[in-house]
């Protein structure tokens, strides 16, 4: 029996013991249990087994709204030709067919005014890259791929002699243009940025081009269409002016930082 | 209204694999696929293997030298579940930006896509920071007119928040490093309750089953590719020589 008695103290002993670290552990933020039976382990020994709390291999930061002030344009790459219609249905007039591609070998663009929901499917309220200036149709909204937004509004100012790149409303850039002689004046209207062209060849357009949906009203049998473009030029002496035949001439430094924050897809108001 | 109604229903309470349906279902005007392989030169499902593979980054050039940098062992497979995360955080986070910018939700969706869109955002700019040099970048994206539609935003909406969750889960013990596990599970936490919210929001049981069973990472490319949301990216830049007016 005394055998038996002794493990069984023992037992009871270590239970003191545990319930000791315990308690300690517990109060661990504070100060140690004064009542603590004394020969209790420390805190430090207590927990010197445990594995250190893991650090996250990343943190999420504070998550952003959407500034609902912010100026932003939409536009959408065609997936394919298509007819542009009059009003949002299949039976309206066609005012125009868009094409898959632009005559440099990108992927058309157009500019996104709206869309209307209908029984048949969504339309989308584009603007064109048609005669006359300032055209608009609708094309169904499975023509179009996916949409992306600018924050960028580029004016362009036939009188000053000006372009000026806005930023959610702020400018951002302003450089002196040449614009088009009084025989081939520069469409004024609403247009937007089709196309980013550079290292080719020819300094005559200067190191970079933009391509835009505007098109000469008179020369309309340019090669290419006549379509209207933002571009450098190896004649800056004639910067600014009327000079050209409806193009948009920047000196070269000045397209090029042009180039670095205006992105395809910016609408282009002339006046 | 008769949304509302079939919502509601007790019968209407989905299974992943009704969620990969709803997914398909979306697909904008049922057009994409179609035009795809015309417009691109190459079907709509070669392309999506190959940026579904892309996203994911199997491969030898995968390494660790930023995670490292930032004190964390993350090992190639880590890395490589993180990239196709991010992928998805991409996905999601375009999702919701884009039906806030149209602004055709009713007031109450377009509150919720609110917030989960920043946290979306927030998400996105996390693992990249992690990821450092190894990141990828964002595939284009093509929503259709799922974003300018109340009810096809609320299901795909439902469709990614509870798969993302399920995505996590079935990630975590597959995870190498336990600093990348422990800040996977805050990100499954948050999607949780995205899930819940939007949940609740449309009518259905914010906690549909009494456990939750994962998706795997190739499910969810399936999955992904489902939704013909990552569309080729459009030529936006050329090298031709110009023939504008001058």
């Amino acid at each position: 029996m005394r055998r038996r008695a002794v493990p069984a103290a023992l037992i009871v002993a270590a239970g003191f013991s545990a319930g000791a670290i315990t308690v300690q552990e517990i109060r661990a933020d504070g100060a140690a249990d004064e009542r603590a039976p004394t020969g209790a382990r420390p805190l430090s020994q207590a927990v010197s087994g445990l594995p250190l709390p893991l650090r996250p291999a990343f943190t999420v930061g504070r998550p952003r709204l959407l500034d609902a002030k912010e100026a932003r344009a939409r536009f959408a790459p065609a997936l394919e030709a298509v007819e542009a219609r009059a009003r949002p249905r299949f039976d309206a007039a066609t005012v125009a067919r868009l094409t898959r591609e632009t005559e440099e070998g990108t992927t058309n663009v157009v500019l996104v005014l709206g869309e209307v929901r209908g029984p048949r499917g969504t339309w989308v309220h584009v603007r064109l890259p048609v005669l006359p200036n300032g055209r608009t149709g609708w094309v169904p909204r499975s023509a179009l791929g996916g949409y992306r937004f600018v924050h960028t509004r580029l004016l362009v100012d036939r009188a000053r002699f000006t372009v000026t790149l806005l930023r959610d409303g702020r400018p951002l850039l302003r450089a002196r243009v040449g614009v088009g002689r009084p025989a081939w004046p520069t469409p004024a209207g609403n247009f937007y940025i089709r196309d980013k062209v550079s290292g080719f060849d020819d300094p005559f357009y200067g190191p970079v081009a933009f391509g835009t949906s505007a098109r000469s009203a008179v020369l309309t049998d340019w090669p290419g269409g006549g379509f209207v473009g933002i571009h450098g030029t190896n004649e800056p002496q004639l910067i600014p002016g009327r000079i050209s035949h409806g193009c948009i001439r920047l000196r070269n430094d000045d397209i090029l930082r042009l180039a670095r924050l205006m992105p395809v897809g910016t609408p282009v108001t002339i006046r | 209204m008769g949304y509302v109604h079939r919502v509601k229903s007790e019968a209407f309470e989905p299974t992943i694999e009704d969620l990969a349906l709803t997914l398909a279902e979306v697909d904008a005007d049922g057009a994409l696929r179609e035009t795809a392989a015309e417009a691109f030169g190459e079907t709509r499902s070669a392309f999506l293997r190959r940026s579904v593979a892309a996203a994911v980054g199997i491969g030898g050039l995968l390494g660790a030298a930023d995670a490292e940098a930032a004190g964390v062992a993350t090992t190639k497979n880590d890395i490589a579940m993180l990239r196709f995360d991010l992928v998805l955080e991409y996905l999601q986070a375009g999702f919701y930006t884009e039906a806030e910018r149209l602004g055709a939700l009713t007031p109450k969706t377009l509150g919720w896509a609110r917030v989960v869109g920043a946290h979306e955002r927030a998400h996105v700019v996390a693992i990249k920071r992690l990821l450092g040099r190894k990141t990828v970048p964002s595939p284009t994206f093509n929503y259709g007119s799922v974003t300018s539609s109340e009810r096809a935003f609320v299901r795909t909406a439902v469709g990614f928040e509870d798969l993302t969750a399920a995505l996590l889960k079935w990630q975590a013990p597959r995870l190498d490093s336990r600093s990348v596990v422990a800040a996977a599970v805050t990100l499954h936490s948050v999607e949780t309750r995205h899930a819940a919210w939007i949940r609740h929001l449309i009518g259905l049981r914010p906690a549909a089953d009494a456990f939750d069973k994962p998706a795997s990472q190739q499910r969810m490319a399936q999955l992904i590719a489902s939704t013909h949301f990552i569309a080729a990216r459009p030529r936006l830049a050329s090298r031709n020589r110009p023939r504008w007016t001058g």
